[in-house]
C-alpha cells in the first residue's frame, strides 16, 4: 500500500529510561529550563569544545530529531528566562529529556576532570585558601563567569543575584557538583527527577 | 550457594553476601541478602554493616540526598517518625555531608544502658558521589537482588516547605484586611449624603409670571389666562397659555409685508400638518404668537371647542419650545388667529392691523409707488424744480459723508414725503431743508421719486429715482 507521508518519527529509545513526571502541562517548568541551560554552560566552561561536543553527542545518541543543530540547540537553551536573548517558546518534555541525556553523557566523559577539580577545591577549602590557588579550577571559574556575563540579561532579577564574582564562583562550584552527580550509572534518572522537585502534584 | 557481589570505587567499597535464587545455577541472580558491608576508605575506618533493612535504608537515604543536592529542594522528613537507620544531612561547611547511621544492635530493646550514639561520618562530595555510584550500580545490576529497583520520584509540591515563613506570607493579606477594616470604620462616621429633590425652576417662577400681566394693555388675554389657570390647571394647554403670557411683553411686528409673509407661511404649515387629522365639529379658533422667522412661540384657545380639540390640531407639535422656558420673549412677534374649520380649512388672520402709526409719517418709509409719472419732460421739469427749491433753503451741513434721500413729489411739484436711504441721512434729516418743503399730504395722483444727495463737500445732486427718462 503506498503511503503519502513518511512514518511518524520514532522517539529515540534512550529517552524511555526517563519517565514523564506527571506535570500539569507538557512544558518544562521555569526552574528546569534554567537548570539545564546552566549545566550546559558549566560544560562549556569545563571543555573548550563543549558546544561542538554537545552536537556530536546528540548525533551519537540519535537525538538529532530533537536537537536539530546548532541554531536549534541555541533556541532550546534560549528558553532559559535569564538569557539575554530569551525565547518565549516553551521547552517540550521530550526536548528536555534529550538535553538531560546529552548533559549526562558529557558529564560522564568529564568525570575525571570534575573529580579533580572538586577534590582540589575541597583541599583548598580545608586549608582556608581561595580557589585561585588551583590553576585548573581558577581557569574553570573565570571562564564560567565570562560565559555567564556574556549571555545572561543583567537586568533580570535572577541574574542580579549573581552580580559578584563570589556569587558566580559559588554557582559554578554548585554546578560542578551537580555534574558529578549526573555522571553516574543512574545519573540521567536522578537529574531528570530532580528537575521537577516541588513542581508535581 | 553463597555468592558475593562487590562494588568498588575509590572511596567506597560495597560488599553484599547472599544466596542464589537457584542453588544449582551459579549464574542465577542473588535473591536473598545475608549481609551488607560498606567500607568508606578515607572517610572512616569503621565498617558499616547490616542486613536488608540497613541496605534499604542506605539506598533510600542516598537517593533522596542525591536528588536534594541536584535540585536544592530538601526532602521533608515525616515529623514524629523515628529516625531512619541511615540518614544523610548537609554539613556545616559547603560540600560536606554527614552520613548518620544508627548502630543499635538488632534484637535488643533500646534502653538507657545499652543505647549507642549514632555513627556520624563526614563525607566530601566526591566521597558521597562514590557512595551513590556504588548504590546506583547495585540498583542497576539485574544479577543482584532483582526486587530492589530504583524508585525515583520528584518531590510533591505539597511536601515542599515554602521558602518564606507563614508569618511573612500571611502579612500581605492581613495588612489588606486591616486596611479595609480601618477604612470602613473611618467611613462609618461620615454621614451619608441627604437627597433633597430640587424643585423645577419654572414652578417657582410661574406665579410671578401670571401676576404681572394685570398691568398690561391686553387685559382680556390676562383674564383668559387667569380663568384658564384656575379652571384647567395641570391640563395640556396650560403651558401653552403660559407661553402666550410670556409673549405679552414682546414687541409686535408692525411691518405689513412681514405679517403677510408670516401669515401665508404659517397657514401653509398648519394646513399640511393638519391634513390627516379628524375634522372638528365646529370652528376651532386659537390665538398664536409667531416670531419673525416663522416659529410658533405660543398659542391659546379662543373658544371652548378649541380647548377640547387642541390635541387634534398640529399646534402642540409645531410650537417652538424655547430652551429657557421662563424667560420673557424679547424678539418681535406677530399675533394671529388661526381657525380650523370643519371643512378642513385653516384660516390664519392677523389679530389686528399694525396700528402703530409712525411718529413722523413723512420721514418714515414711503409706501410703494402705485402710479408713476411717466412723462419724461415732466420728470425733468420736476427734477429741476426740486433742485431749485432745496438749493434755496440749503444751509451748510455738519456731515462727514453724503446724505442720501428718496424724495417723492406729486405731478404738480408738491413734496409728499422723503425717506433717508443711508444711516447718516436718517440722523441729519432735520438739518436739511427737506422737512420744511413738505407741502402735500399723501395724494392719490401720479407721483415721481427722486434721489437727493447732499455730498460732504456741500454739493447738491438731484436726479430721478428710476433714472433719467429717454
Amino acid at each position: 500500500m503506498p503511503v503519502d507521508s513518511p512514518p511518524a518519527p520514532q522517539l529515540p529509545m534512550v529517552l524511555d529510561t526517563l519517565t514523564n513526571p506527571g506535570l500539569p502541562s507538557d512544558e518544562c517548568p521555569r526552574r528546569a529550563r534554567i537548570q539545564l541551560d546552566l549545566l550546559l554552560l558549566a560544560i562549556e566552561a569545563l571543555d573548550l569544545g563543549g558546544s561542538e561536543a554537545m552536537l556530536a553527542t546528540s548525533r551519537e545518541l540519535a537525538l538529532e530529531g530533537l536537537v536539530k543543530g546548532r541554531v536549534h540547540l541555541w533556541l532550546l537553551r534560549g528558553t532559559n528566562p535569564m538569557r539575554r536573548y530569551s525565547q518565549r517558546r516553551p521547552l517540550d518534555i521530550e526536548e528536555a529529556k534529550a538535553l538531560v541525556i546529552i548533559i549526562c553523557a558529557l558529564a560522564r566523559r568529564l568525570t575525571v576532570l570534575v573529580r579533580q577539580l572538586l577534590v582540589g577545591y575541597q583541599q583548598l577549602a580545608d586549608k582556608q585558601l581561595s580557589p585561585e590557588h588551583h590553576f585548573r579550577l581558577a581557569d574553570y571559574l573565570s571562564r564560567f563567569r565570562s560565559h555567564f556575563r556574556a549571555r545572561m540579561n543583567p537586568h533580570r532579577a535572577g541574574v542580579i543575584a549573581y552580580s559578584t564574582d563570589e556569587k558566580l564562583d559559588e554557582l559554578a562550584l554548585g554546578l560542578l557538583q551537580e555534574l558529578l552527580l549526573c555522571a553516574g550509572v543512574l545519573g540521567p534518572q536522578r537529574l531528570w527527577n530532580s528537575l521537577f522537585d516541588g513542581e508535581v502534584s | 550457594m553463597t555468592v558475593q557481589r562487590q562494588y568498588t570505587l575509590p572511596h567506597c567499597n560495597l560488599v553484599l553476601e547472599g544466596l542464589n535464587a537457584d542453588a544449582n545455577d551459579p549464574l542465577s541472580p542473588m535473591a536473598v541478602l545475608m549481609n551488607a558491608e560498606c567500607h568508606l576508605p578515607g572517610a572512616t575506618d569503621a565498617t558499616l554493616a547490616g542486613g536488608r533493612e540497613f541496605l534499604d535504608s542506605l539506598v533510600t537515604a542516598v537517593s533522596r540526598y542525591g536528588q536534594q543536592l541536584l535540585s536544592g529542594v530538601p526532602y521533608p522528613r515525616a515529623t514524629g517518625a523515628a529516625p531512619p537507620l541511615v540518614e544523610i544531612k548537609p554539613g556545616d561547611l559547603p560540600y560536606h555531608h554527614h552520613l548518620i547511621v544508627q548502630q543499635q544492635p538488632l534484637g535488643e530493646r533500646v534502653n538507657d544502658v545499652n543505647a549507642l550514639p549514632p555513627l556520624d561520618i563526614q563525607l566530601t562530595t566526591v566521597q558521597f558521589y562514590d557512595l551513590m555510584e556504588a548504590v546506583d550500580q547495585l540498583l542497576a545490576d539485574s544479577q543482584t537482588l532483582p526486587d530492589m529497583k530504583a524508585q525515583f520520584q520528584a518531590v510533591s509540591r505539597r511536601l515542599v516547605r515554602p521558602t518564606e515563613p507563614i508569618a511573612k506570607r500571611a502579612a500581605a493579606p492581613a495588612l489588606g484586611a486591616a486596611a479595609l477594616a480601618a477604612a470602613g470604620l473611618a467611613l462609618f462616621f461620615v454621614p451619608p449624603p441627604k437627597f433633597e429633590p430640587s424643585r423645577p425652576e419654572s414652578e417657582a417662577s410661574t406665579p410671578a409670571q401670571t401676576s404681572t400681566p394685570s398691568g398690561e394693555p391686553n387685559t382680556q388675554a390676562a383674564e383668559a389666562a387667569g380663568s384658564e389657570d384656575t379652571g384647567t390647571a395641570g391640563d395640556d394647554p396650560a403651558p401653552a397659555g403660559d407661553n402666550l403670557d410670556r409673549l405679552e411683553g414682546a414687541p409686535a411686528i408692525t411691518d405689513a409685508a412681514t405679517i403677510a409673509l408670516l401669515q401665508s407661511d404659517v397657514t401653509q404649515r398648519l394646513q399640511e400638518a393638519w391634513a390627516n387629522a379628524p375634522r372638528p365639529s365646529g370652528d376651532l379658533a386659537y390665538r398664536m404668537a409667531v416670531s419673525e422667522n416663522g416659529d410658533i412661540l405660543g398659542y391659546r384657545y379662543e373658544n371652548d371647542l378649541a380647548l377640547e380639540e387642541v390635541d387634534n390640531t398640529p399646534l402642540p407639535e409645531l410650537t417652538f419650545v424655547p430652551v429657557a422656558g421662563a424667560e420673557p420673549v424679547q424678539e418681535r412677534v406677530a399675533q394671529f388667529i388661526a381657525t380650523f374649520t370643519p371643512d378642513g380649512e385653516v384660516v390664519v388672520e392677523p389679530t389686528e392691523a399694525p396700528t402703530e402709526a409712525p411718529t413722523e409719517a413723512n420721514a418714515a418709509e414711503l409706501p410703494r409707488l402705485e402710479q408713476k409719472v411717466t412723462d419724461g419732460d415732466r420728470i425733468r421739469e420736476l427734477n429741476s424744480t426740486l433742485y431749485d427749491s432745496i438749493l434755496a433753503e440749503l444751509e451748510p451741513l455738519s456731515t462727514s459723508e453724503a446724505l442720501r434721500f428718496r424724495v417723492r413729489l406729486t405731478e404738480a411739484g408738491d413734496v409728499v414725503g422723503y425717506e433717508p436711504v443711508n444711516a447718516a441721512a436718517g440722523l441729519l434729516a432735520s438739518e436739511t431743508p427737506l422737512p420744511g418743503l413738505i407741502t402735500a399730504a399723501d395724494s392719490t395722483g401720479d407721483q415721481a421719486d427722486f434721489q437727493v444727495v447732499f455730498t460732504e463737500s456741500g454739493v447738491l445732486e438731484v436726479n430721478p429715482w428710476d433714472g433719467w427718462p429717454q
